[in-house]
């Protein structure tokens, strides 16, 4: 083998690729011709530093976070947040002193009419990129019982998965999930399911219904800020702008609203729903691509703060598939009936809620639905539980600051299921307009 | 067979994004590397490396030789290094703490020139490079994603390690002459 022929078979060489044969001649060469060695050299150096810059970016996979905000870009409008907005009236605000890279600013809406008029741009801005948002999907995980209502909160609960997907264009559609419910309003009416067998209806389209405006709220994240703001602004609650570097290394805004509920700490439902609650909600920003990334929602509870929301994934304007509108129901779907005057209307309208709650109770035990069904709609799975139960006590009612404006109030009882389980809770009673009656709104 | 970086950028343009992913996909990892050579530090490499995409895209209608998209992308790349090298020189003296956590020189440009020189390449051979040792791929294996013979395969090989040497030589004399060092 002479040079020319050595080198041209280098690389076959050196990668092992040529036949025993042609190995020994291109090895017994490079003994030999010192300018061939040399070349030999210089190009297992070169291979030397490639192996090592590959193996550098060995593991490296960024194709998923990229397309992520490549679709941003080419899909979402031009937004401008809330923040993004904040921190260019930063300046006029007199904040720019502490406008470093890990400056806390501390934003006080009430204190100068400079920041109140800076306020309404972010809110006229904020409506401005709403107006164009096509579609809106959410999916976070909230500590709460799989099948109860929708902001039901509960800080000793585990996380449970929410959704929303969110058609704003054409035609306003939703829908919620959580493991045991959905509601979904398809653009003609509005459905809600409990799994496995009810299902009540509002025959009319809706902006939220069924107690998914916190979620619907989330879903429009500039005008949730908005809300936020002006809230903070009417009852003083502080709010915080800070600039840190988030744990990926990139500069974060984070808004934080300490909300209070305005319920005083003794009352039942104070911090059973998300509307009910004294939370801290923090909302996390990316500096660079101006996105919401995460939103936390802590609870003041008496043990302490605890983490009860947490948004891990936000969608804008990718297309939802028609089927998410379509609700598909069991055959066997029990509907809420909606309250009859009954031939003995007056004896039921006259009952205190405790006749009631006891009347109810003892008709379930006697498995006579007929009369259950005066309080409750039966579905097959409450059957299933209250069939047979007896009446352990029934205590006096009490209310909430709810109660006054349309809230149900509330019968504490204790009842011995047939399984011999002792379940003490407080049933809900809301009175029919219609027909005087109570009928039970929760707390079975 | 792969589509060239020109067929891609192209299909981007005319309102598939999408065709993007294969354009990362393809260059995540050289540029990575490059990156990682720049500031020294992982998390803050594969950071610049995402806005470097990102960038790009949001870019893409002003890359007037598509042909050229990774040596474009390089130089974007370098912009993010030096943003987001300053970046965390302004934080340091906002914390008024020592550097101590990415302790690289700033003067880190010069000691990774072959990136360099693999992004200006012809795309014929850099994509054999990449495949070969950022994909990992045995010689045999390239063959057969890019449907070309084995041998074609480490003819090209050998013609890209000549210009690599050649670009990097020249690049070596530049900086002898100059005696210059781009700072980030």
């Amino acid at each position: 083998m002479n040079c020319a022929e050595c080198r041209d078979n280098l690389v076959a060489c050196i990668e092992g690729l040529l036949d025993p044969e042609e190995t020994l001649q291109c090895r017994a060469h490079l003994e030999a011709c010192a300018a061939c060695r040399a070349e030999h050299a210089a190009i297992a150096h070169l291979q030397h530093q490639l192996v090592e810059r590959g193996q550098a970016a060995a593991h490296v996979s960024i194709v998923e976070p990229v397309m992520r905000r490549v679709r941003a870009v080419h899909e979402e409008p031009e937004r401008n947040s809330i923040v993004s907005i904040i921190l260019k009236h930063r300046w006029g605000l007199g904040l720019g002193a502490t406008a470093g890279a890990v400056a806390v600013i501390l934003i006080t809406l009430a204190s100068t009419p400079k920041v109140q008029a800076a306020a309404a741009v972010v809110m006229t801005r904020g409506a401005e990129a709403v107006a164009n948002l096509s579609t809106i999907h959410i999916r976070g995980r909230l500590r709460t019982a799989p099948q109860d209502n929708f902001s039901y909160i509960n800080p000793d609960f585990d996380f449970v998965t929410v959704e929303i997907w969110k058609q704003l264009q054409p035609e306003l559609k939703w829908r919620v999930d959580k493991p045991g419910r959905s509601a979904v309003m398809d653009g003609q009416s509005t459905v809600l399911f409990i799994k496995p067998d009810f299902a009540t209806k509002v025959g009319q389209p809706s902006s939220s219904a069924f107690d998914t405006q916190w979620l619907h709220e989330m879903a429009d994240v500039s005008q949730t800020l908005n809300s936020e703001l002006s809230a903070s602004k009417l009852h003083g609650w502080p709010v915080t702008l800070a600039q840190e570097q988030g744990a990926d290394g990139k500069p974060k805004s984070i808004v934080t609203v300490e909300a209070k509920s305005g319920l005083l700490a003794g009352d039942y439902l104070k911090n059973k729903f998300f509307g009910m609650a004294d939370t801290r909600r923090v909302y996390v920003f990316d500096d660079q691509s101006q996105l919401l990334e995460s939103v936390q929602v802590y609870l003041h509870a008496d043990s302490g703060e605890k983490l009860i929301f947490e948004l891990d994934q936000i969608d804008y304007n990718h297309p939802i598939d028609p089927s998410v509108f379509q609700l598909q129901l069991p055959v066997n779907v029990v509907w809420q009936q909606e309250m009859q005057l009954l031939p003995d209307n007056e004896k039921y309208a006259a009952m205190t809620p405790e006749q009631a709650a006891r009347t109810f109770f003892e008709a379930c035990g006697r498995e006579d639905w007929a009369e259950a069904g005066k309080f409750c709609t039966m579905t097959s799975g409450l059957k299933e539980f209250l069939g047979g139960v007896q009446v352990v006590n029934i205590g006096n009612h009490f209310t909430s600051a709810l109660t006054l404006i349309g809230g149900p109030l509330f019968v504490p009882y204790e009842i011995k299921l047939k399984g011999g389980y002792v379940k003490k809770f407080n049933l809900a009673l809301k009175k029919d307009a219609k027909t005087g009656r109570w009928y039970v709104d929760g707390g079975i | 067979m792969d589509l060239t970086d020109k067929e891609y950028v192209q299909h981007c343009r005319d309102g598939h994004p999408d065709d993007f992913r294969l354009l990362v996909l393809r260059y995540q990892g050289p540029l990575f590397s490059y990156l990682m050579g720049r500031l020294g530090n992982r998390s803050q490499a594969e950071e610049a490396a995402q806005e470097s995409f990102v960038r790009a895209f949001q870019s893409l209608k002003k890359l007037r030789k598509p042909e050229l998209f990774y040596s474009w992308l390089l130089g974007i790349a370098g912009r993010v290094a030096k943003e987001q090298f300053r970046s965390w020189k302004r934080r340091q003296q906002d914390r008024e703490v020592a550097e101590t956590i990415m302790a690289k020189p700033a003067d880190t440009l010069a000691e990774y020139p072959l990136d360099e020189a693999i992004a200006v390449l012809p795309e014929t051979y850099r994509q054999v490079i990449l495949l070969r040792y950022y994909e990992e791929l045995s010689c045999l294996e390239v063959a057969q994603r890019l449907d070309m013979p084995l041998g074609t395969v480490t003819k090209t090989l050998s013609r890209a390690y000549t210009l690599l040497r050649q670009e990097l030589q020249a690049r070596e004399g530049a900086d002898r002459t100059t005696n210059h060092t781009e700072h980030p």
